[in-house]
C-alpha cells in the first residue's frame, strides 16, 4: 500500500476517535462527556474533510461540534452532574447487539469496493451522472447543492420537516418559555376508577411543582433515563 | 370505486400521490402557525386536520382505483425521472394501505375533537394537531414512495412526530415521559439500522431507486455479503418499527400511555405501514426466492411471528390496565401477520395482508372504545370496567364486537382471516402452526374475555348510596367506534372486497422484484 | 462591574461576523460547500452566544420566541409553496424548471434552489433556537459557584 502522510493523517484521527469514544463511555461527568462529544464530531469534521465530504464536514462542524453541544450542555443543566454507575448485567445485552453488529460488518468488508474505487457502483452509476447532467442541467459547481436542492429537492423537504417537527415537538414538550408540564388531563365526566392515584414517584414529582414556579420536572424523566 | 377516479379533477388524480403527503404537510404547518391563545384555534386547527384527512381518503381511494385498473400509479417528484430523481410508486400492494391510513385518519379525527379537548393543554392543542398532521403525513410518504432513502426521511418525518405524540400522554399519565423515552431509543435505533442496510444497498446498487436497486440486484445475485448485511439490517431496522416478537418492548408503554385517540391511529396504522414496508423489500427489491431471503422467511419470520402469538398472547393475560392487555394482543396480532408472510405461498400472503387490515378495524374500534371509558369515567384499569355494560353500553356494545372479531368468532372479519391463514398453513403443511392458531385463539378468549366479563357481569361500582349513572360516550366518539366495528362485522360476513385486495397485493409479492417495466396486471 | 469583561467584548465583535458568515455559507451555497443547513445552524449559533453571554433574556429580546415559533413554520411553507408554485405554473412537485422553461442556462433551477434553500435556512435556524430556549428558559440562573 502506497504510504503517503494522508494514511497517516487517517489512522491519527482514527485513534483519536477511538480514544474519545472510549473515554465517553468510561467517563462519569456528564460535563466533560457533553464536552468530548464535541470533541468527537469536531475529529469526525476533519476527519470528513481527509475524505474529501466538506459538505459533510461542515455540516458536522456546524452542527455536531458547534450546536448541539451547546444542547446537551443545556439538557445535562437541567438534570444531573453525573452518571449513574450501571450494573454490569444491564450492559451485557447492549454490548452483545454492538458485538454482533460489528462483526456483521467485518464480515461484509471482503464483499465491499475499495475505498475511493472509481469503477464502485456508488461511483460510477448514479453519482457519476449527477456530476455530469449538473453541468448540462443545472450549471452549478456545487454538484451537492444541485443534487440536495433539486435532483432530490423532496428529500431535503422531507428533512426540513424533520427539523421542523423537532422544533415543534420541543415546544409542545418544554414551552419556549420554560413552562409547559403543569396543566393536568381531566375526564369529562365522572372520575369512577379506584385506582387514581399514580405511582409514588410520580405524586412527589406532581407535590414539587407548585413550590418552584421554573421546575425542571418535565424534561427529566426524558433525558435522566439515559444514564 | 372507479367512480370516485371520475369525480375527482383529472389534475388531482395526475398528481394525486405527491399530494396525497404535501397537502397534510403544509396543513400541518399552517396549522401550527395558528395562534395558541385563541380558543376558537382549536376548533380551526381539528376542522383543517378534518378536511385534510378526508380529501386524502378520496385521493387515496381515487388511486386505489387507478391501481386496480390501469395497474401501478408513478410520479416523478421534481419532474427528475428515477433513478436521477424521486419516484413515487403505488401498486396493488401499496394502495389498499394509503387508504387504510386515510380512512382510519379520518376517523381517529372525528373522535379527537372532544378526546383531546379532556386530554391536552389547551395551549397545545394546535401544534398538537399539527404534529398528528405530520404523523399522518409521514406514514403516507413511507408507503408512497418509491425510492429507498425516500422510505427513511419519511420514517423519520412519521417517527419523530410520533414520540412527540406519545409524550403528550403526560398531562394524563407522566409515565408518558420515559415510555415516549424508550420509543424514541428504541426506534432510532431501527431508523438506524435501516438506514444503514439503505447505505450498503447504495454501495452495491450504486441507486436508491427501489426498482433500480431490485433490477441491478439480480445482476449481481445473492452471494455478495453485502447484500446479506443489508437485507439483515433492513430487516431488523423495520422489525423494530413493526414491533416484531422481541423487538417489541417499546410497544405496550407507549400504547398504553399515548392520549386515546394518537394510540387508536397508532395502532391500527403504524406498524401496518412498517409491515408493507418488510414486504416491499422482503419481495419487491431483493429476490424472495433466494436461498438466505427464502430461510428467513421460513425460520425466523414465521419463528417470530409464532413466538410473538404465544408469548405476547399470555402475556395480555395478566395486564392489569386495559390498554396493555390490547398493546400486547397487538404484538401478537403482528405475530400472525408475520407467521402468514413467512409462509411465502399465494394463500399465507393473501392471510396476512388480510389480517393486516382486518386488523387495523378491529383494533382501532377496541382502543376508541377504551379512550371513550377514560373521557366518561378515567378508568384504565381492567378492574374498574365493573358494569361498563349498563353505563356505556353503545360504547361497550362495539367493543364487545370488535373485541369477538379480535378473537376471531365465525361471522367477524378476525374469523375471516384466521380461517384463511388456517387454511394457508394446512395447505403448506404446518399443522403445528394451526395448533399454535388455535391456542392463541383460546388464549385470546381469555384476555377479551376478562373484560368483557367484567362490563357485562359485574355490578356498576357505586359513589355514595348511589350505583354511578348512565353516562354515554358523545355521538362524534361513538360514530367512528362505530362505524369500525361495523366494519368488522361487513367485512366479516362479506369479505369479497378486502379479499380481494389482499390477492392482488399478494399477486404482487408473488411477481417477486420490481423491475423497470413492470407489467400492467397490478389488480384483478 | 461585569467579571465576563473580555467575553463581552470578544464576542460583541464575533457575533456579527458569524451572522455575516451564515449569509455568505448560504448564498455562496452553490458555488463552494454549504448552504441552508449549515447556515441556519451557524446563525442560531451566533444567536446562541448572544444569549450565552448576555442572557437569555437579552437573546428573547432581539430574537422573540414567537419570532421563532412562525419562523420555523414559514421556512417549511416556504420549500413547499415553492413546490406548490411549480404545481401551479403546471409542472410536477418541486419542478424548478417551470419558473424559467425558456432558460439556456436554468435559471428556472436558480429560482427554485435558491428559494428552498431560504426555507431550509428559515426552519433550520428557527428550530434550533427554539430548542435551544426550550431548554435555556428552564434553568434556573447558575452562579459561578455552582461549576
Amino acid at each position: 500500500m502506497h504510504l503517503s502522510p494522508v494514511l497517516f493523517l487517517n489512522i491519527g484521527l482514527m485513534a483519536m476517535l477511538i480514544v474519545v469514544a472510549i473515554a465517553v463511555v468510561r467517563m462519569r461527568s456528564l460535563f466533560a462527556i457533553v464536552m468530548l462529544q464535541g470533541v468527537y464530531s469536531l475529529l469526525s469534521a476533519v476527519w470528513f474533510v481527509s475524505l474529501d465530504a466538506v459538505d459533510v464536514a461542515f455540516t458536522e462542524a456546524a452542527v455536531g461540534a458547534g450546536v448541539s453541544t451547546v444542547l446537551m450542555l443545556g439538557a445535562m443543566l437541567l438534570t444531573d452532574r453525573d452518571v449513574k454507575p450501571i450494573a454490569t448485567k444491564q450492559k451485557l445485552g447492549p454490548l452483545l447487539v454492538v458485538i454482533v453488529t460489528g462483526v456483521a460488518m467485518f464480515y461484509a468488508i471482503g464483499d465491499m469496493p475499495a475505498y475511493g474505487d472509481g469503477m464502485s457502483p456508488a461511483n460510477a452509476y448514479i453519482g457519476a451522472e449527477y456530476i455530469e447532467a449538473t453541468k448540462r442541467e443545472i450549471f452549478l459547481p456545487n454538484v451537492v447543492t444541485a443534487v440536495l436542492a433539486s435532483y432530490r429537492g423532496y428529500d431535503t423537504f422531507g428533512e426540513t420537516v424533520v427539523i421542523f417537527m423537532a422544533g415543534l415537538g420541543v415546544l409542545l414538550l418544554l414551552g419556549l418559555n420554560g413552562n409547559a408540564g403543569q396543566w393536568r388531563a381531566k375526564p369529562n365526566g365522572r372520575n369512577i376508577a379506584k385506582n387514581v392515584t399514580p405511582p409514588r414517584k410520580h405524586i412527589e414529582e406532581a407535590e414539587e411543582k407548585p413550590k418552584v414556579k421554573k421546575t425542571r420536572k418535565a424534561a427529566k424523566p426524558r433525558v435522566r433515563k439515559k444514564s | 370505486m372507479s367512480s370516485i377516479s371520475h369525480i375527482l379533477p383529472s389534475w388531482v388524480l395526475t398528481h394525486g400521490p405527491a399530494l396525497l403527503v404535501v397537502l397534510p404537510l403544509l396543513m400541518a404547518v399552517l396549522v401550527a402557525l395558528l395562534p395558541s391563545k385563541n380558543t376558537g384555534a382549536e376548533k380551526i386547527a381539528w376542522m383543517a386536520v378534518l378536511s385534510t384527512a378526508i380529501i386524502c381518503a378520496f385521493i387515496a381511494f381515487g388511486i386505489l382505483g387507478q391501481v386496480v385498473s390501469h395497474g401501478p400509479v408513478k410520479y416523478a417528484m421534481g419532474g427528475w425521472e428515477p433513478p436521477i430523481g424521486i419516484g413515487y410508486y403505488i401498486d396493488a400492494l401499496s394502495a389498499p394501505i394509503l387508504l387504510l391510513i386515510t380512512l382510519i385518519a379520518v376517523l381517529c379525527t372525528l373522535y379527537a375533537l372532544p378526546s383531546v379537548v379532556a386530554e391536552i393543554e389547551p395551549k397545545k392543542r394546535s401544534p398538537f394537531y399539527a404534529a398528528f398532521l405530520v404523523s399522518f403525513a409521514g406514514l403516507l410518504g413511507m408507503v408512497a414512495t418509491g425510492d429507498a432513502f425516500n422510505v427513511f426521511v419519511f420514517l423519520e418525518v412519521s417517527s419523530l412526530s410520533t414520540y412527540v405524540l406519545v409524550a403528550m400522554g403526560a398531562s394524563r399519565d407522566r409515565r408518558a415521559l420515559t415510555s415516549a423515552y424508550k420509543y424514541l431509543m428504541m426506534g432510532s435505533i431501527g431508523a438506524t439500522f435501516f438506514v444503514i442496510g439503505i447505505g450498503f444497498l447504495y454501495m452495491q446498487t450504486g441507486t436508491l431507486n427501489m426498482m433500480d436497486i431490485a433490477r441491478i440486484l439480480q445482476d449481481v445475485g445473492p452471494d455478495s455479503r453485502v447484500v446479506k448485511l443489508a437485507f439483515v439490517f433492513i430487516v431488523v431496522g423495520l422489525g423494530l418499527k413493526l414491533a416484531m416478537f422481541p423487538l417489541h418492548t417499546w410497544l405496550p408503554g407507549a400504547y398504553a400511555y399515548a392520549p386515546s385517540f394518537v394510540t387508536a391511529f397508532l395502532a391500527a396504522t403504524a406498524t401496518k405501514a412498517a409491515l408493507y414496508l418488510l414486504l416491499r423489500f422482503g419481495f419487491t427489491v431483493f429476490d424472495p426466492s433466494w436461498t438466505f431471503i427464502s430461510k428467513f422467511f421460513m425460520y425466523l419470520l414465521a419463528g417470530a411471528g409464532i413466538l410473538g402469538m404465544l408469548i405476547a398472547s399470555l402475556q395480555a393475560i395478566f395486564q392489569n390496565d386495559i390498554r396493555r392487555v390490547l398493546a400486547f394482543s397487538s404484538v401478537a396480532q403482528v405475530g400472525y401477520m408475520l407467521l402468514g408472510i413467512g409462509m411465502t405461498t399465494t394463500l399465507g400472503l393473501t392471510a396476512g395482508y388480510l389480517h393486516m387490515l382486518n386488523h387495523a378495524m378491529m383494533k382501532g374500534a377496541l382502543f376508541l372504545a377504551v379512550g371513550a371509558f377514560w373521557y366518561r369515567f378515567g378508568i384504565t384499569q381492567v378492574s374498574d370496567m365493573r358494569g361498563l355494560g349498563k353505563t356505556m353500553p353503545l360504547t361497550m356494545a362495539g367493543f364487545t364486537i370488535a373485541g369477538l372479531s379480535l378473537i376471531g368468532v365465525p361471522g367477524t372479519a378476525g374469523f375471516v382471516s384466521k380461517l384463511a391463514l388456517v387454511r394457508a398453513a394446512a395447505e403448506n403443511g404446518w399443522w403445528w402452526a394451526v395448533g399454535v392458531i388455535v391456542v392463541t385463539s383460546i388464549l385470546a378468549i381469555i384476555y377479551i374475555g376478562r373484560l368483557i366479563e367484567q362490563a357485562y357481569f359485574q355490578p356498576a361500582p357505586k359513589q355514595g348510596a348511589a350505583t354511578v349513572a348512565k353516562n354515554e360516550a358523545p355521538m362524534i366518539m361513538l360514530i367512528p367506534l362505530w362505524i369500525l366495528a361495523l366494519s368488522a362485522l361487513v367485512f366479516g360476513i362479506d369479505a369479497e372486497w378486502t379479499t380481494g385486495l389482499a390477492e392482488a397485493a399478494a399477486h404482487v409479492l408473488e411477481g417477486g422484484p420490481i423491475l423497470n417495466t413492470p407489467p400492467l396486471s397490478g389488480g384483478h | 462591574m461585569n467579571p465576563h469583561v473580555i467575553l463581552r467584548v470578544v464576542a460583541k465583535m464575533l457575533i456579527p461576523l458569524i451572522a455575516l458568515f451564515a449569509f455568505y455559507v448560504q448564498f455562496h451555497g452553490d458555488f463552494g460547500p454549504g448552504g441552508g443547513f449549515q447556515a441556519g445552524v451557524i446563525f442560531a449559533s451566533s444567536i446562541i452566544l448572544y444569549a450565552l453571554i448576555f442572557g437569555m433574556a437579552a437573546a428573547k429580546k432581539a430574537m422573540p420566541p414567537s419570532w421563532v415559533r412562525i419562523g420555523m413554520s414559514l421556512g417549511v411553507l416556504l420549500y413547499g409553496g415553492t413546490g406548490v408554485a411549480t404545481w401551479l405554473l403546471g409542472g410536477n412537485f418541486l419542478d424548478y424548471t417551470r419558473f424559467a422553461p425558456e432558460s439556456t442556462h436554468a435559471a428556472g433551477q436558480h429560482w427554485g434552489i435558491f428559494s428552498v434553500e431560504l426555507g431550509v435556512l428559515c426552519t433550520v435556524a428557527c428550530a434550533m433556537l427554539a430548542i435551544f430556549y426550550a431548554f435555556g428558559s428552564r434553568v434556573q440562573d447558575l452562579s459561578d459557584e455552582d461549576w
